[in-house]
């Protein structure tokens, strides 16, 4: 190997001749060979050991999971928590994206910091802070019940409605971070053309903004929904022991039962359902960009 | 130029490989022990406490090895007779699953030199235990009355404040035993438990992952709950009204064991690891916040948050049979999920 070092000549420092741009991604390539791919593989091979000590093959335990009703509701609450995290942010950051798009370079600055700075907290302490706002004896209990409100404290720890609200405001970076940076390209010119030729601000938002900006709102629905449907900790912090999600099923089956071979089916089931939902969000921020030179 | 520059690659590459061989030699003369620990917590409190004693009287460099219970069995399992550390650190539940798989040396108490300081229950030929946990019923006194025992719990005023956590901890599952043997269960039959659970279900206060359950207490979510005397400790250090109550059927106790790897090289070591761990000093440092845990040595004067004067008494302490438990805890974590889940 030295000799081999020692003998090779001297790499030219010259940018001439362009090597494939695969040689490029190649240190990052490997290391997901390595340490992804591979333990993606060694997962799926667990999978498919029929016992929990893992001495022989077999299918038993993707029948355990695939025949099981329960399993399979526990699949849809985990999607469905997903999607009504991406709708959430949607709905309260599109319009933030419109006034970022709208501000000068000053205010868009001030806005960016405010929007990322969520990201600078851990995700711990995110998640634990709205146990503080949410609880019994939380700061919107106490604005209800001082306001007269509600009798009685309002119950929204532990409730999916609770973890949503909470999901919606820890993942609204993922949303707006690529969602802005589309926004800040589109042309402002094109809104002019677009109410000089008589179109309402309605039909400019869906007809040329949303279009234009769809690239974007889709890789942020993307980020959203993968983030929120694996958020193990905000799931079992905020959501509970009686909503039962996907992560928290294979942390019980890796972590506390022991039975890997189980806790490997349900992390690929997890992986495969949500890449498919992934798959469909990715296909229609596709189609909706496309709608735009249509 | 071309071949010094081989030779010192070759060299660098020869030693890089024979490092490890090396750093094993050399832990074998200064006397070093690996220990397995659980991340968080304990790492922090072993690091602060056991490793300068260990050094000062044993002369003795503890390294620690930040592993779940699971992780250990898992990683000893994979290491096929060259074990990753010396020292295993489990609770009940993993320390039954280590023996059936023969993953310890045997022990032989009388190698440690404090040994006349540990009550008889906690040493056997597997290991000693190093840390007690007491499982009762915590409440806050400002806006509950103190439950006379588990079944108080599914009745006005507490059953809508009640906070409950499933299987997935040692002190949950052994609560829920002993609710399952207030309404007619067993160790083995926790079917009652859950029937009473799911009667009350709309109207209890939470169903929380064990990890969150300080916080939901604290933040007055729930008002009662099944916990550990340690957890009860904490809180209570942190301004939280919250006291322990004895459930009329009794306080459960289980130990935290070490246990010595099958194939260890470190075994004199091991033992003054051991030996220095059980210690009055460390336990004494152990019982202090923010640690908070339950000692083992007897010599140790017990904290007043404990239901026991000595340690002695914890022989009247309910216990359960892991033997009979590890096997059927999977199932039950699913019971659970499925009767909670909404």
């Amino acid at each position: 190997m030295g000799v081999a070092i020692a003998a090779a000549p001297a790499p030219s420092l010259g940018l001439s001749a362009p090597r494939s741009p695969w040689a490029l991604a190649a240190p990052l390539g490997l290391a997901y060979a390595a340490f992804f791919v591979a333990p993606l593989l060694m997962l799926i091979a667990v999978s498919f050991y029929a016992d929990e000590r893992m001495t022989r093959f077999g299918l038993e335990q993707w029948q355990r999971f695939l025949f099981d009703a329960f399993h399979w509701k526990v699949i849809a609450d985990t999607l469905l928590l997903g999607l009504k995290a991406v709708a959430a942010t949607v709905v309260l950051g599109f319009p933030l994206a419109l006034v970022y798009r709208a501000a000068s370079p000053a205010w868009q600055r001030v806005l960016l910091f405010i929007v990322v700075m969520p990201l600078l907290t851990s995700v711990v302490v995110r998640t634990f802070a709205w146990i503080v706002i949410l609880g019994r004896e939380g700061v919107v209990n106490q604005l209800v019940l001082g306001l007269g409100l509600a009798a009685e404290p309002l119950r929204l720890l532990q409730t999916e409605l609770g973890l949503v609200i909470s999901l919606t405001q820890i993942e609204m970076p993922l949303l707006l971070l690529p969602l802005l940076s589309v926004m800040s390209r589109i042309d402002p010119n094109l809104m002019d053309a677009s109410a000089s030729l008589g179109a309402s601000p309605w039909r400019t938002l869906f007809r040329v903004i949303l279009p234009l900006a769809a690239p974007g709102l889709a890789a942020g629905c993307l980020l959203v929904f993968a983030s929120a449907t694996t958020a193990f900790i905000s799931q079992s912090v905020i959501g509970g022991g009686r909503l039962v999600y996907l992560p928290a099923m294979i942390w019980q089956q890796a972590m506390v039962a022991a039975h890997w071979p189980f806790a490997a089916t349900i992390a690929i089931a997890l992986l495969l359902s949500v890449s498919a939902v992934l798959a469909v969000i990715a296909h229609a921020g596709r189609v909706a960009g496309g709608r735009v030179h249509g | 130029m071309s071949l010094s520059l081989t030779r010192r690659a070759l060299l660098a590459g020869a030693a890089t490989l024979a490092a490890p061989g090396i750093a094993r030699a050399q832990r074998g003369r200064a006397a070093s022990v690996t220990a397995a620990i659980y991340p968080g917590a304990w790492e922090e409190a072993f690091r602060e406490t056991v490793a300068p004693a260990l050094k000062r009287a044993q002369n003795v460099e503890l390294e620690m090895q930040p592993l779940f219970a699971v992780d250990q069995i898992a990683k000893f399992a994979a290491s096929r007779g060259v074990p990753p550390f010396d020292c295993f650190v489990l609770d009940p539940g993993p320390r039954i699953t280590g023996i059936e798989r023969g993953m310890y040396e045997r022990f032989d108490a009388t190698r440690l030199a404090n040994r006349t300081a540990l009550p008889g229950l906690l040493a056997d030929e597997w290991g000693v235990g190093c840390a007690a946990q007491v499982v009762g019923i915590a409440y806050n006194p400002k806006k509950v009355p103190k439950p006379s025992g588990y079944a108080d719990l599914f009745k006005d005023p507490w059953v809508s404040r009640l906070g409950i956590t499933g299987f997935g901890t040692t002190f949950g599952t052994v609560s829920l035993i002993e609710i399952a043997k207030v309404f007619g269960g067993s160790e083995t039959n926790i079917e009652p438990a859950l029937a009473e659970l799911k009667k009350v279900l709309p109207r209890i206060a939470a169903v929380g992952a064990p990890a969150a359950m300080p916080g939901l207490f604290q933040q007055g979510q729930c008002d009662v709950m099944y916990t550990n005397t340690q957890t009860v400790t904490t809180l209570r250090d942190r301004g939280v009204d919250i006291e322990f109550a004895v459930p009329e059927t009794g306080a459960t106790a289980f130990f935290t064991t070490l246990h010595i790897a099958k194939g260890s090289e470190n075994i004199d070591a091991a033992y003054k690891y051991i030996d220095t761990v059980v210690s009055k000093g460390v336990q004494e440092a152990l019982q202090k916040p923010p640690y908070n845990f339950v000692p083992v040595n007897k010599e140790v004067a017990l904290g007043a948050g404990l239901p026991m004067r000595s340690l002695d008494e914890m022989a009247r302490f309910v216990t359960h049979d892991w033997a009979k438990i590890n096997p059927l805890r999977g199932a039950w974590i699913e019971r659970f999920n499925r009767e909670m889940a909404k």
